[in-house]
């Protein structure tokens, strides 16, 4: 029983920070349209209340957060990711989130330390 | 002359990176035009070709590579990244790239393993 509960505690949860993640998203930009003025200030605030957040959990890790936000006008957008870690304590979660006019994708990813 | 001083192995230079960074991108996307059924291939490629180069250094740091391809037409693109770490040991390098037809950004994260 106390074997599950450490790892509980040091383990990289993709679940929670998966709503972490959609909840501080739906908190900045929710139903706002694209605007090329506000654009800067929400990218930085999904980011900022992501970390706050993630640190809020207490668990022994570094954190990177990252946002793209972009307008829907066609245009094709890919992105890619690779990661030189442990594989057994590190773990990152993708959030892909849209409404009518832009696409946000957040990526957190999580380093024990 | 104080960064000649400190351990050269415990701190995160970003203008290596960075060189490396650009010489991976221009290898694998250089003069091409944007194609849908090509860019799978080329984020990929540039992710991996970039973290090799990196772990080919030595030093004792796990990286995490992105990268973002976009094709030009108009719209507006806006990233961003916070990062919490140790700042003395820890570091990350954005480089913006663009030919004619696309942008593509990548970022590198370095954090000290202990």
């Amino acid at each position: 029983m106390d074997d599950d509960q450490t790892e509980e505690e040091t383990a990289f949860v993709v679940d929670e920070v998966s709503k972490i993640i959609k909840e501080s998203v739906e908190a900045t930009i929710g139903a706002n349209a694209y605007q090329h003025s506000r654009v800067n200030q929400w990218t930085t605030s999904v980011v900022e209340q992501c970390l706050s957040q993630l640190s809020k959990l207490g668990k022994p890790f570094k954190y990177i957060v990252t946002c793209i936000i972009m307008q829907k006008n066609g245009a094709g957008l890919q992105t890619a990711s690779t990661c030189f870690w442990d594989n057994s304590t590190d773990g990152s979660c993708a959030v892909r989130w849209e409404n009518k006019s832009m696409y946000c994708i957040v990526t957190v990813f999580g380093l024990a330390i | 002359m104080e960064e000649y001083h400190s351990s050269n192995e415990s701190t995160f230079h970003s203008e290596e990176a960075d060189s490396i960074v650009k010489e991976c991108i221009e290898s694998v996307v250089g003069n091409d035009d944007y194609s849908q059924s090509l860019v799978n291939k080329w984020t990929a490629g540039i992710v991996e070709r970039c973290l090799t180069q990196l772990v080919k250094q030595g030093k004792p740091y796990k990286y995490i590579v992105t990268c973002a391809v976009m094709q030009k037409t108009g719209a507006g693109l806006h990233t961003a990244n916070s990062c919490y770490w140790d700042t003395t040991m820890d570091g990350s390098s954005t480089v913006r790239w663009e030919n004619r037809t696309m942008y593509c950004v990548v970022s590198v994260f370095a954090v000290a393993i202990a």
